[in-house]
């Protein structure tokens, strides 16, 4: 495969709180391609959007720090140089609720044109000019009367649109979305969504999407990444995630979802909570929930490794060690 | 706008109707009158004295005559200051009191954003530490112990350098305004500056800053462009009453500083129940007050398109 052009490697975030330090994300490593749409899944609190902003330089420091790791954008590593030069430039980000991430008092048009101002020195006539077909591009309608507006004069979809506006204006590579959808209401959600796949399409920008829907990330995504407390325990295709679930959690995730394909099939929910990131567990994350769990799984940590040479997939569980026992094995293909 | 303006223009105006009623009624409770001072005045000349100010008139009688002459502008003439008008003393020394209290509150208001908003960027460091206990100093201690000290710390800085480098006391120029109006803005800065601090701290944990540092904002532009104008909005709604607190709160200062203001002329009028003094100094400043939240009212919509807008 052709290089990546963001590669994240052994990224690990921690919190100071009162309670002790959390080790929100603690080995995390992906790769994401151009024109590619990267879907991050997981349960609340697994570590998506510390990792996200981590890679925007967006961790508040302190309470929270980068222990480790690197993430190489354009021959550059954001996380020593806190994505300055980068972020708004070169990688846009919009959030969960666009209802509080825009400035109350600012008009939307001048929020749009700020980035052109201030990173690509257009007169405030030219970004002003520039903010208004971006409104349209994001198919904001009367985008130059709604450029003189403010904010709670905006619906929440509407709002999401101009986020989108304003984090494309300097035409970034990437673009990063936390929950782009979640705040909003179920039509309004497809709408958003099938907007930032025709700017994908227009542009070729690579997407991070994080979400908690399946259904989102088997209608947007190319690779999927699914996290567990702090670490990324599968990766692969959204076909190979999906269908071929590598790490007793992911296959967890798949029981406990309806599929078209087995209408009649008993959903199971995953028993048991998330361990504590405050002391996070010597050996695999997901031990004390997962049923194959063996005797090595409680001390030592298993390695992402390759399921298959010809693939991206790749899982962090011991099932895939060559010692593991092949019969009731659930994540070995074919056996 | 329009329709918000008018809006407190004509509660304005109620208010101002109902200060002047209560004050009215107030004053007229108090036992004694305004002739009681005079020695020995026999029962002839009381009635020929009450006669000519109206007294000897039922107090429903007085009222109605009093709000006629108001709003004809006349607030009728002093009883203890021989044939002064009492529109004269107003004409003559509030605008002393008001240049006083309007210096007051811009330094008070500009010193407190200014701190409030120093604190807020360092907060929990040296810089916010020390400006935290100055203000509850400043919260706590009253009016005319700073009035005082700053006198004293006026002579003997005078003393140090050899020369008069502010005055100690009176009126008339620039130089005589800076500390008295510094000292009477102390308490409103200690409280704006708290205020603006917490404003300040909620502001940069809002959703948009991170936005603007997502958008590769520098601090400095993140902090003109996007923190000032938010956090100032909770310091503005208290800028009214705190107004109100400077003008009112100005007699001391006055006093301390020998300044020919109309605070001291009102205290005069209450000690000697000077009735037409009285009414004419309380209904006036009421007015100034009532103006002056509505002006900040106005300021408020125009920082705050949510409320310029909806209403
Ligand atoms: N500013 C912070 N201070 C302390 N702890 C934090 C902070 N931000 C995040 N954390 C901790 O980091 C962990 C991961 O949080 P994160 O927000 O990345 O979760 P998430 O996967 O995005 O969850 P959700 O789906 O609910 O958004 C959580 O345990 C959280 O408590
Ligand atoms: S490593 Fe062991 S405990 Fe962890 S998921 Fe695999 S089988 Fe389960
Ligand atoms: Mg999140």
């Amino acid at each position: 495969m052709t290089t990546p052009i963001l590669a994240v490697r052994n990224l690990a975030v921690e919190f100071d709180t009162f309670g002790g330090v959390v080790n929100a994300v603690r080995d995390v490593s992906f790769d994401l391609h151009a024109g590619q749409t990267l879907a991050i899944v997981g349960e609340s609190g697994c570590g998506k959007s510390v990792t996200v902003q981590s890679l925007m330089g967006l961790i508040p420091t302190p309470p929270g720090r980068i222990t480790k790791g690197s993430a190489r954008f354009m021959d550059q590593d954001l996380v020593t140089t806190g994505a300055q030069g980068v972020r708004g430039v070169h990688m846009g980000m919009i959030f969960q609720d666009p209802m509080t991430s825009l400035n109350p008092t600012m008009r939307i048009g001048d929020q749009v044109a700020e980035t052109l101002v201030v990173h690509k020195q257009y007169t405030r006539k030219q970004a002003q000019e520039a903010a208004v077909s971006l409104l349209a591009r994001t198919h904001i309608p009367e985008p130059r009367r709604r450029a003189q507006q403010y904010p709670f004069e905006f619906s929440g979809g509407m709002l999401q649109r101009a986020m989108i506006a304003q984090a494309l204006a300097c035409e970034p590579a990437i673009l990063i979305a936390d929950e782009p959808t979640t705040a909003l209401d179920v039509t309004i959600q497809a709408q958003i969504l099938e907007l930032m796949q025709s700017l994908q399409k227009e542009n070729g920008m690579s997407i991070i999407l994080i979400t908690h829907d399946l259904a989102v990330v088997a209608r947007m995504a190319d690779q999927v990444a699914v996290m567990y407390a702090g670490e990324i325990v599968e990766t692969g295709s959204v076909t190979d995630v999906f269908y071929h679930p590598a790490h007793p959690y992911n296959l967890g995730l798949q029981q406990a979802m309806p599929s078209n394909r087995h209408p009649d099939r008993v959903l199971e929910p995953i028993p048991g909570s998330p361990p504590d990131l405050f002391s996070p567990p010597t050996g695999c994350g997901y031990c004390a929930r997962c049923p194959h769990a063996m005797t090595i799984c409680d001390s030592h940590p298993p390695e992402m490794s390759p399921i298959d040479i010809a693939s991206t997939h790749e899982a962090r569980c011991w099932l895939h060690h060559e010692l593991a026992p092949s019969e009731n094995n659930p994540v070995r293909p074919s056996s | 706008m329009i329709r918000y303006t008018a809006k407190r223009i004509l509660s304005g105006i109620v208010t101002i109707w109902f200060i002047t009623t209560a004050t009215f009624l107030a004053m007229h409770a108090v036992p004694g009158d305004p002739l009681m001072n005079d020695k020995a005045v026999s029962e002839e000349i009381r009635r020929n004295l009450e006669a000519r100010y109206g007294l000897d008139k039922p107090l429903s009688k007085q009222y109605v005559i009093f709000i006629s002459n108001m709003l004809k502008g006349d607030f009728g003439i002093s009883f203890t200051q021989q044939n002064r008008r009492v529109n004269d003393i107003i004409r003559e020394h509030f605008p002393v009191s008001a240049i006083l209290g309007i210096l007051a509150v811009v330094i008070a208001a500009l010193g407190g954003m200014l701190w409030g908003a120093l604190t807020a960027l360092y907060r929990n460091r040296l810089p916010d530490i020390t400006i935290m206990f100055l203000v509850i100093l400043g919260i706590s201690v009253p009016g005319f112990v700073f009035a005082a000290t700053g006198q004293l710390a006026l002579v003997h800085l005078n003393a140090m350098v050899g020369t008069t480098v502010l005055p100690v006391a009176g009126w008339g120029t620039f130089t005589h305004m800076l500390m008295p109006a510094l000292v009477l803005g102390l308490g409103t800065m200690a409280l704006l500056t708290r205020l603006m601090r917490t404003s300040m701290i909620d502001v940069m944990g809002e959703d948009y800053i991170r936005t603007a540092h997502a958008k590769g904002l520098s601090a400095q532009r993140i902090f003109l462009r996007h923190q000032l104008r938010n956090a100032i909005l909770p310091v503005v709604t208290v800028l009214g009453p705190q107004i109100a607190a400077i003008t009112t709160g100005g007699f001391v200062v006055e006093y301390v500083f020998a300044i020919p203001g109309l605070g001291r002329y009102f205290v005069q009028a209450v000690q000697q129940l000077d009735y037409t003094v009285i009414m004419g100094t309380t209904v006036f400043y009421g007015a100034f007050l009532v103006l002056m939240v509505i002006l900040v009212d106005i300021l408020y919509g125009l920082i705050d398109p949510r409320v310029r807008l909806s209403t």
